[in-house]
């Protein structure tokens, strides 16, 4: 502007108006053509840079189908390698409505063109094979499969099939799930048959098996639709259930795939193998046994029995009862739960729980006078007492600080016993001595040092812990009780695991049943560690616990659980629990005493009692576990040790009643005969007259008691006629091989140390009676003797 | 700025070869050459705009019963992939030969078309409230070209071109300045009548007459977006006529004061405003489009998932070959690809107002300014609505969004920028 110019001409307007325009123009470009681009360049890197991660990973969520992929679970084995637990393939059924509609219309289409084609043909072989084909499209494929699955599948019914098609948008409808391979064929075949890919069609699914049914059934437990649920199943799920592999599809909006988009695979890794320090042939015979004893003793809330190896603290054989069917865990198959269901005693679902607890680690009991081992150890390593030490009982002893006497089972008192005698008698009055003399703060440190006031650390869950005075608490009425196990609770593995560590040397170890796991590329990947976690007695002082409880065994309470050659060491317990006339009798038993190998305990809960305030059975047995389990325990300490190839040793003792095999001495003069029959302490009679032997009873290799007599045939014929066996149960010993021998049949006992006692009769005989059996077969006669009385307890409240 | 004068020499020089019969000045100035910058831009854009919706649309094509797709007694026959690209591609030629044309054409014939424009374009306004409109979407915007036939069109994007050609015309003949009213201002109404001038508010009364009936137009089919292009368009050519800048900073206070009346005072909380301030408050229906939107534009990262890649276009994304075109570009060509675009368009806008600086003529400055805020604003608005700036108003992205005739008039209007650069002298040489 020229400022010389003061008045506003028109050509200065005009100017001015120009470069008002230009000066508003490049406002214009500044702000449509950089300043407004400049937020959307901001928000662009706001979205794409700042949170693309995150919002492509929620994009990428409903963009795809992911098809899982099932691992295969884990299989369980046994200690020898027998399959527990395995998984087979399974299959479920599904059909696509959608495709099915589409089906459909390709059929129509093909009919229409044939029938279409047929009538144009002009000679009559085209028109037949046009008319052909339209028949071949003439289906109605709903039908079809509909019927065709009805027939296939259980529990699917042809309407279910129907309904299911009228869904026409959808391309996934279960009929089934985990059907069998056959099943699987026929459903294949139908497929087929009638070209229905892509409208029935099967996606792999698995199916636990565990071919031993009930075998160890508590600690292996089950798995349901979401894995494992009980057990060892659910205790080591993501061991065993592997990584599901994945299909990831693109799909579209309406979840139509789109498998040439992108497709990504993740490789399904299998689970790993896990292999338990359990073995099944041990496992069913403590399951055998604990099924013995509650049948027989009519026991109103099952039992259990655990099997530890001594110097490993590795569980061979866990068993609860009452059990079930793992391939059908949810059927109550307990005889006696099924008589409480029906009754309406207990809800069906608590009887299912009932079963489905392992007993032996999930539930606590007062121990009784199986823990006098413990006490027994601790005074010993603390040298309170020795063996030459005695004890004066009364039937009875005060404590101070409680006004009633606790009495001893024998109520006229034991008199002046050595330890053994206490220990054999299960002398509560002596053990209350012991346990003063070790005083309340050395009890309670030994309780805690044996492992009774944590849990084990089991590798099964559910571990429960027992209920224990508080140190605070645990006064000399506590001592008192405490002393022959009452008042207080352990549960079942952690008293094994003490008992063990009291005679094993003295290591407490901590139990375990799984041995290793390996994956799936056959490495392992855990080995358990059976170090010891520490010794709360020295070796010695364990040896002279292990040969005091042997003589538990040998002479005393424990003497049911004799088995020749077998050199058991054992300590009964009969508790009391707080509900009136349920006792829990238990036993437990460990041999070789001189070098235990393995270590059992078992307990049979609530035995009916014959009438109400009655210390008797309904059997008529006295309620003790030195009648009722001490034998079960002697004898499966037998059969296992005998499994593991055990050496039986004799002692002195032993020796009149040990068992020689029979020789040959058919072909040798008389004379020759008895030199042979003599050296293996045979005795024999002849029959005939001949020179020489013509047959034997028995024949070569049968075994007999040493002593027996056997039958020489000198030229007569050799009977082949058979006998019957006859019922031995309820005869004493000498009725027993009186009858016998009239019958040509050997006798070898078992049971009781001392069957010649008149109180040992016969419970069990080897061969059942009224089977038809050789002469001169050897039959193994079980004795026991049910007058025992170890203690039960008194309410001390009386 | 080069007087006329010189300008003429210019052209003369220029048009150095003579052919036939001499050429008047104004022929040789018509016959000069466009500019070549803005041209390849607007084919640039056009071309990468074709390439990108025939990547958006061909999966929406498949099931777009306008592309044939139909289920036959339930056999799915799917669309033609290549629908949306076919249709556009015919309506772009169609775009590029009238561009081509109306560059030709002398622009000042404008000024005496615009009246009749804008004439034709109200009749139009109001004959789509008849029952030859068509309508979609609940909205009533649409014409067959032939009234009973023929494709639609929407009247409101030559309403568009009506006003912004109407108060270009009228504009460029302002005479600023107040007369001389110092004697007679002590009298009220002479004070008034003073103000009347000074104001300018005596010339603003028939545009914003116009305008307002326009507006109204618009607004009964409902067309807000239209409303705001339209606005936006007229205000910045009243803006660059130079309309005095109380009227424009009153103007953007009012419309301030409205949005924070309705906004924070009434709390007016509608769908939209809702999904714009939480996309994820109801996913999958009120805010899915604009949730679908962010997850393109997210996916697509810095790189993007390359071309032809997108996810989203199968169909999660609604209206993706439409006015989110865009997101799918994000997705596909991440940050790098989706900057160079909005470039792309930030320099022919900047070419547009460089080439209204230069114009011959008031006449052609406001044109371009009008044709060139209206092109920018879509641009801006589209853009963030696709990346949530703002809450949605269905805007179009020009030479990207599917829409055949109105890509015809976008290119068209881009002729009459180049027809105007036509006109601008060369600087001088030598």
């Amino acid at each position: 502007m020229n400022r010389q110019q003061p008045k506003h001409t028109k050509r200065n307007q005009g100017r001015e108006a120009k470069r008002r325009i230009f000066r508003r123009t490049v406002v214009l470009l500044c702000v449509f053509g950089v300043l407004l681009f400049i937020p959307l360049v901001y928000q662009l890197y706001y979205w794409q840079i700042v949170r693309h991660d995150e919002l492509e990973e929620e994009a990428v969520e409903q963009q795809t189908s992911e098809l899982s992929v099932t691992a295969n679970r884990g299989s369980i084995y046994d200690a020898n390698g027998n399959v527990l637990a395995i998984s087979s393939t399974a299959y479920d059924v599904i059909i696509s409505p959608k495709a099915i509609l589409e089906k459909q219309s390709e059929l129509d289409t093909d009919r229409q063109e044939a029938l279409e084609k047929a009538a144009e043909a002009e000679d009559e072989e085209t028109r037949a094979k046009y008319t052909e084909e339209a028949e071949a499209c003439d289906i109605d494929v709903v039908q079809v499969i509909a019927q065709g699955l009805e027939e296939i599948l259980e529990d699917v019914t042809a309407e279910d099939i129907e309904k299911k098609c009228e869904d026409t948008t959808s391309q996934y409808k279960k009929l089934a799930s985990k059907v069998s391979d056959s099943v699987a064929e026929n459903v294949r075949s139908l497929i087929s048959e009638y070209d229905l890919s892509g409208c029935v069609y099967m996606t792999p699914n698995s199916k636990r098996f565990y071919p031993y049914s009930t075998l160890a059934a508590q600690v292996i437990g089950f798995t349901n639709d979401s894995g494992g649920a009980y057990g060892l199943e659910a205790q080591l799920e993501d061991t065993l259930s592997g990584t599901a592999g994945l299909l990831v599809t693109a799909k579209n909006n309406q979840g139509t795939d789109l498998k040439n988009f992108y497709q990504d695979y993740y490789d399904a890794e299998d689970g790993s193998d896990v292999y338990l320090t359990l073995d099944a042939t041990i496992q069913s015979y403590c399951e055998k046994y604990l099924e013995e004893g509650i049948e027989a003793n009519d026991v109103q809330n099952g039992g259990f029995v655990i099997v530890m190896e001594c110097d490993t603290g590795a569980i061979l054989g866990m068993a609860s009862s009452p059990t079930y069917d793992l391939n059908d865990y949810s059927t109550v198959i307990d005889s006696v739960l099924q008589s409480q269901v029906s009754s309406g005693e207990i809800s069906e679902s608590d009887a299912l729980n009932t079963m489905w607890r392992n007993k032996a680690v999930n539930d606590t009991y007062e121990p009784g006078s199986t823990f006098k081992s413990i006490v027994l150890a601790a005074a010993l390593e603390e040298g309170v007492v020795s063996e030459s030490s005695t004890f004066n009982c009364s039937g009875s002893i005060m404590v101070s600080g409680w006004s009633n006497p606790i009495y001893c089972s024998e109520r006229t008192g034991h008199g002046t016993q050595t330890l053994a005698e206490a220990v054999g008698h299960s002398c509560n009055p002596a053990f209350i001595t012991i346990g003063q003399k070790l005083g309340t703060e050395t009890f309670y440190d030994y309780m805690e040092a044996f492992g009774l006031m944590s849990t084990t650390g089991i590798d099964v869950p559910g571990e429960s812990q027992g209920v224990v005075w508080s140190e605070d608490n645990f006064g000399i009425v506590q001592l008192a009780t405490a002393s022959f196990g009452q008042r207080f609770t352990v549960t079942p593995i952690a008293l094994i695991t003490a008992i063990n560590a009291a005679v094993n040397g003295g290591y407490l170890r901590e139990p375990y049943v799984v041995d290793y796991i390996v994956d799936e590329d056959g490495s392992i990947t855990y080995q358990a560690d059976n170090t010891a976690v520490r010794q709360v007695i020295s070796e010695e002082t364990s040896s002279r616990v292990a040969s005091l409880l042997e003589g538990v065994v040998t002479s005393y309470t424990g003497k049911n659980a004799y088995m020749e050659g077998y050199r058991i060491g054992g300590k009964t317990g009969t508790s009391q629990t707080l509900v009136d006339d349920e006792y829990v009798v238990s036993f437990v038993g460990f041999a070789p005493a001189d070098d235990p190998e393995i270590i059992v305990l078992m307990a049979l809960d609530s035995p009916q009692v014959a009438s109400e305030g009655s210390d008797y059975c309904t059997n008529g047995v006295y309620i003790s576990g030195g009648n009722m389990v001490a034998p079960l325990v002697g004898q499966l300490i037998a059969d296992i040790l005998d499994y593991r190839g055990y050496i039986k040793e004799y002692t002195a003792d032993d020796l009149s009643g040990a068992t020689v095999s029979m020789p040959t001495v058919v072909g040798y003069d008389e004379d020759s005969a008895a030199e042979i029959l003599t050296a293996k302490d045979l005795t024999y009679r002849v029959v005939g007259d001949g020179d020489t032997v013509t047959g034997q009873i028995p024949s070569t290799g049968v075994s007999l008691p040493s002593g027996s007599q056997v039958i020489l045939y000198m030229g007569e014929e050799v009977p082949e006629d058979q006998v019957i066996m006859p019922d031995l149960t309820g005869k004493s010993p000498d009725t027993v091989l009186e009858i016998l021998s009239e019958l040509d049949l050997y006798m070898v006992a078992s049971g009781s140390s001392s069957y010649y006692t008149s109180t040992t009769l016969a419970y069990k005989q080897s061969i059942e009676a009224g089977e038809l059996v050789d002469r001169g077969t050897t039959v193994t006669v079980y004795f026991s003797d049910d007058t025992i009385v170890d203690y039960v307890d008194n309410d001390m409240d009386e | 700025m080069a007087t006329q004068a010189n300008s003429v020499q210019v052209g003369q020089r220029r048009a150095g070869k003579r052919r036939g019969r001499d050429l008047t000045q104004a022929e040789k100035l018509r016959r000069g050459p466009i500019d070549l910058p803005f041209l390849m831009l607007t084919m640039l854009l056009l071309i990468v705009g074709l390439v990108m919706l025939l990547s958006a649309s061909s999966y929406a094509a498949l099931y777009d019963s306008a592309a044939g797709y139909k289920v036959v007694d339930g056999v799915i026959e799917y669309g033609d992939a290549m629908y949306y690209f076919k249709h556009q591609a015919v309506y772009a030629l169609i775009g590029v030969a009238a561009m081509f044309l109306i560059s030709r054409m002398d622009y000042q014939y404008l000024r005496i078309l615009s009246v009749p424009i804008l004439v034709i374009s109200i009749v139009l306004l109001i004959l789509v409230m008849t029952p030859l409109g068509v309508s979609a979407n609940n909205s009533k915007r649409w014409l067959h070209l032939f009234l009973v036939a023929g494709p639609t069109f929407q009247p409101s994007e030559i309403a568009k071109m009506g006003v912004i050609l109407f108060f270009a015309a009228g504009l460029s003949k302002r005479r600023p300045g107040v007369p001389t009213f110092q004697k007679r201002l002590r009298q009220p109404l002479e004070g008034l009548r003073w103000f009347f001038y000074w104001s300018d508010l005596k010339e603003l009364i028939p545009y914003v007459l116009v305008l307002g009936v326009v507006l109204a137009l618009i607004g009964l089919q409902p067309h807000l977006s239209c409303m705001i292009l339209v606005a936006a368009a007229a205000a910045a050519v009243l803006f660059a006529a130079g309309i005095r800048i109380g009227w424009f900073i009153a103007g953007a206070g009012g419309l301030a004061g409205i949005v924070y009346y309705v906004l924070v005072i009434v709390g007016y909380n509608g769908t939209r405003i809702k999904s714009w301030l939480d996309p994820w408050w109801d996913p999958t229906d009120k805010s899915y489009q604009v949730l679908q939107s962010i997850y393109a534009v997210a996916s697509g990262g810095l790189t993007g998932l390359g071309f032809g890649q997108s996810r989203q276009k199968y169909l999660y994304l609604p209206e993706e070959q439409n006015d989110y075109i865009f997101s799918i570009i994000c997705e596909e060509l991440g940050l790098i690809g989706a900057v160079m675009i909005i470039l792309l368009f930030a320099l022919l806008i900047i070419r547009g107002y460089y080439l209204a600086l230069h114009a011959k003529d008031k006449f052609g400055t406001l044109l371009i300014v009008g044709i060139i805020t209206l092109l920018a604003t879509q641009v801006f608005l589209n853009i963030a609505v696709v990346l949530n700036v703002i809450p949605s108003t269905g805007i179009s992205l020009p030479f990207f969004s599917y829409g055949g005739t109105a890509l015809a008039i976008q290119l068209a209007e881009m002729g009459i920028v180049l027809s105007v650069s036509r006109q601008i002298a060369a600087p001088p040489q030598g």
